[in-house]
């Protein structure tokens, strides 16, 4: 007799169904698995066998095969042991087969029959959905993350044979007690880094705010200690919250990778690599699709501190996601697209030892002067659109007042957000970062003055065609801040005060 | 490539072999570079006693070589013209005692002869140069070269680097004179101007070709700029022997020599303030050099061309501020006022040329 039943097998970020076909006839007792199925799930056999039998049921005592389809597809993980366990019980007359057609199961057995939570749980409810499922079963613990797929119902199931009872029409288990809560509760997080606690610096916060606002790529540069680390992990709490969309992304890229989240993330992601990454670990890639920080960062910061000691054929990697919003990997079987569209903020010191520009503190020669500007330079400094330069601080600016807290920040920027979602809706996209050349000139038109200016900067070699175009989105940014629906001399000046050339040394690197 | 690259006027054999000779000893003379009146000494010295002093162990084998030296076996580069102190094309403000006999040109010896009977000012000061001794070298040669004055300097960082990128600012390429072979190898940063300077000015040194690039090379080559020069400005120095070295050369021959001053707390003033207070004559831009220059002579010079506007009154305060060392948006705003309009008035005056940016991004003054 032969059975089917749904899973889901995740493949780097990617959900692929499948369908377990299971054959039982009469012959010498025999367990076969076919299918690109690795090193977990050809052990299935045994945690399904017994499983099985722990359970109360039988186990077939004939010749058992197990079909994995699509053939090509690699199969990966313990997820397939539910899905492996019911379709031999109904292969085996045990189980009515009729329910299996639109149920998805997921989870890994344990030897005594108990049914345990696998990473990725949120992916699978995802794409059950979009397969047409009505139900998906898992896990006690994996529950909550089921629930946050709207229009699936979720059967939570603590053991084979409450799944058993479910697939008979029978009732799910009540959800676990353990670690899951209400799914869109707002998950009280360890307290958050807030813009409050940065003192002076007020050139620096105003920039990141102006960043933030129109999702620019940004670079910090000062000396050692004055904030720089500090300011770029603030970041996240002025942007926007994810939209609901966003926040799904977000949060099933988490649940595949194992981090359990409980809940929807509201926050953006801030991934902070360290510099000695390989290029891999950055963008992803290896024999095993190995999901990397760049995408990992999707929606929310990239953060690369001390941008110098990078290795540059990694830094070089980043290209493509900075253009495109996505990284493709190619590998032996398969390609895959990752999103990858983040906002990069680097920071590096001005100088090798940091105090460049601070009266006689420095001591670098100008040869390391120049290597340091060699090593900053190049495609990626190129994408950068805004300098924050920091400096040593004043003692008496540590007493000071705070320019703004990450809520009040918060609000503005997502006034000027809206503000360019709105302007932007026609043409796809939402933030001014994202707008070419021709956008730009429609949505950012000078006037005389302005025009004159941006010439004026042109001619004195101030700015590269490119530049000009970095400038004219920084400066649109800066209006929306200020609600003005035109860019005035008066942004321009910001914006061109904020140039991330000018931290090369002008004076010095002509 | 220059006619003179063709130029069949052999130097003469006696100096051709006196330069030969400080490459021999190129070595041992290294462990003068601190010392530069002894270096200048010795390099005063004729070949003989030169040997003497010099040679130690090796004397024997030297002075041998010495005797059967033979100039005929040298091949000339390509490129590089020579003049010796017989040739009539010999600067004549370098004769004297101590000047080198023979110097290697790029860029020939008929333009070093146009370049030197031209009013030469020497623009020289520290490697370590601040933003704002960077940006003074920079006016100044860009100022003197626009007035049709010839910018002498070395070829190493910090303040020689700035005045000869000033002086190609203004369109035209000064003298730079190199402390070893003209075939030593420039930093890739400097690529560009050694390249601007073979074809529209010169590079001078007074060893031959094959010679590496030694730490006594550059501190002899400042005698050379300071004698080539009627003023030597000094832009930024320290207080250690060697960075007022081109100072006291100047002085000794009797040359005019001037200082920029600069802030008494900075380490790369402290020379150049010092300077002032033993007599040199205070520098504030090209025009006052200008001034020493013609000083008697009833010929105004060419003005700088980018003397006084008339500011608007917010742009002027802003750039007093710069000036003063509030040069960074931080330090010129208060938390209440409204941050764009400053940073509208720093980027118009960065647009109008009276700002640069510096390292860090911060804003430095022109001249
Ligand atoms: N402007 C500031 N306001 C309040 N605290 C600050 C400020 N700047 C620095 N600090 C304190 O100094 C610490 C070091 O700052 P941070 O690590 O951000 O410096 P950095 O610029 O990243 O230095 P480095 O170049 O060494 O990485 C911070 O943890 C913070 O406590
Ligand atoms: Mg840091």
């Amino acid at each position: 007799m032969l059975a089917r039943a749904h899973t889901f097998t995740i493949e780097g970020l990617q959900t692929r169904h499948v369908t377990v076909e299971v054959d039982v006839r009469s012959g010498l007792p025999a367990f076969t698995i076919v299918g690109l199925a690795d090193a977990a799930i050809r052990e299935a056999r045994e945690r399904v066998r017994t499983a099985i039998l722990n359970s109360g049921f039988e186990f077939p005592g004939r010749r058992i095969t197990a079909n994995l389809a699509p053939g090509d597809v690699p199969k990966a993980g313990p997820g397939l042991d539910l899905a492996l366990g019911c379709a031999v019980l109904a292969a085996s007359g045990q189980l009515p087969g009729e329910r299996l057609d639109t149920h998805a199961l997921f989870g890994e057995l344990a030897l005594s029959g108990e049914l345990r939570a696998c990473d990725g749980t949120l992916a699978v409810a995802l794409a059950a959905r979009e397969r047409g499922l009505k139900t998906v079963v898992v896990a006690p613990a994996c529950a909550a993350e089921a629930r946050l797929v709207e229009g699936l119902d979720v059967a939570v199931a603590e053991r084979l044979s409450s799944a058993v009872r479910v697939l008979r029409g029978g009732s799910p288990d009540p959800p676990g007690l353990s670690p899951s809560r209400p799914p869109h509760a707002i998950r009280r997080e360890s307290r958050q880094p807030d813009l409050a606690e940065v003192r002076g610096q007020h050139h620096a916060v105003r920039a990141l705010v102006i960043a933030a606002a129109g999702g620019h790529h940004c670079l910090l540069s000062g000396p050692p200690g004055t904030g720089k680390t500090m300011l770029a992990q603030r970041l996240p709490s002025i942007l926007p919250l994810l939209s609901s969309q966003e926040a799904i992304e977000v949060t099933r890229v988490r649940s595949i990778l194992g981090s359990a989240p409980r809940g929807l993330a509201r926050r953006r992601p801030f991934r902070a690599p360290h510099h000695s990454i390989t290029t891999a670990g950055l963008v992803g890639g290896g024999q095993r699709g190995w999901v990397g920080e760049a995408v990992l960062a999707h929606n929310g910061v990239l953060f690369l501190d001390e941008l110098s000691e990078f290795a540059r054929s990694t830094l070089d990697a980043l290209r493509q996601p900075l253009e495109e919003g996505r990284i493709a990997i190619v590998r032996a079987r398969h390609a895959a697209v990752y999103p990858a569209r983040f906002m990069l903020v680097a920071a590096t010191n001005p100088c090798p030892c940091g105090h460049a520009g601070a009266g006689d503190r420095c001591g670098c020669t100008e040869t390391e002067l120049a290597r340091h500007r060699r090593r900053l330079s190049g495609p990626l400094i190129d994408r950068i659109d805004l300098l924050l330069a920091l400096e040593r601080q004043a003692p008496r600016t540590l007493g000071e007042r705070p320019l703004t807290s990450s809520k009040s920040a918060r609000e503005r920027v997502v006034e000027a957000r809206e503000r360019q979602a709105t302007r932007l809706a026609a043409d796809g996209i939402t933030m001014n970062a994202h707008m070419d050349a021709a956008l730009l000139a429609r949505h950012a038109r000078l006037d005389a003055t302005g025009e004159a200016m941006l010439q004026r900067a042109g001619e004195r070699g101030l700015l590269s065609a490119r530049g000009q175009h970095r400038l004219l989105r920084v400066a649109r940014t800066i209006a929306d801040l200020n609600a003005s629906g035109r860019v005035r001399p008066r942004d321009l000046g910001a914006a061109l005060a904020l140039r991330p050339e000018a931290t090369l040394g002008g004076s010095r690197a002509a | 490539m220059t006619k003179l690259s063709a130029d069949p006027a052999p130097a003469c054999g006696d100096c051709l072999r006196r330069s030969w000779l400080l490459a021999r000893l190129s070595a041992g003379l290294d462990y003068r570079w601190a010392d530069v009146s002894r270096l200048t000494e010795l390099l005063a010295l004729d070949d003989e006693r030169l040997l003497r002093a010099q040679a130690g162990s090796r004397r024997a084998r030297l002075q041998s070589d010495y005797l059967r030296f033979d100039s005929a076996g040298l091949s000339p580069r390509p490129g590089v013209g020579t003049v010796c102190r017989h040739d009539p094309g010999y600067p004549a403000a370098l004769r004297g005692r101590g000047a080198p006999p023979m110097l290697y040109v790029l860029g020939g010896p008929d333009r070093l002869r146009d370049l030197t009977q031209r009013p030469v000012v020497a623009v020289v000061g520290t490697v370590r140069a601040s933003d704002y001794g960077v940006e003074i070298a920079r006016s100044l040669g860009r100022g003197l070269a626009a007035s049709g004055v010839t910018v002498l300097s070395g070829a190493s960082d910090g303040i020689a680097a700035a005045a000869h990128s000033g002086v190609v600012e203004a369109g035209a390429a000064g003298v730079a004179v190199v402390g070893g072979g003209l075939d030593v190898a420039w930093p890739a940063r400097r690529r560009s101007l050694l390249e601007r300077l073979r074809t529209h000015g010169c590079v001078v040194s007074e060893l031959p070709c094959g010679t590496d690039g030694r730490r006594w090379g550059p501190a002899a080559a400042e005698r050379v700029v300071a004698r080539l020069s009627e003023v030597t400005v000094v832009v930024e120095a320290g207080e250690t022997a060697r960075e007022l070295a081109s100072a006291g050369i100047a002085r000794s021959l009797g040359r005019m020599v001037a200082a920029v001053p600069g802030r008494v707390t900075s380490r790369s003033s402290r020379g150049t303030n010092a300077l002032l207070i033993d007599g040199a004559r205070l520098v504030r831009g090209a025009q006052d050099v200008l001034e020493l220059l013609h000083a008697g002579s009833a010929a105004r010079p060419v003005a700088d061309g980018t003397a006084c506007v008339e500011l608007e009154p917010r742009l002027a305060e802003v750039l007093e501020q710069v000036g003063e060392g509030r040069d960074s948006p931080d330090r010129l705003t208060d938390p209440a006022a409204d941050a764009d309009e400053v940073l509208l008035a720093l980027s118009e005056l960065e647009l109008i040329g009276l700002l640069t940016r510096g390292e860090g991004g911060r804003y430095v003054r022109c001249v």
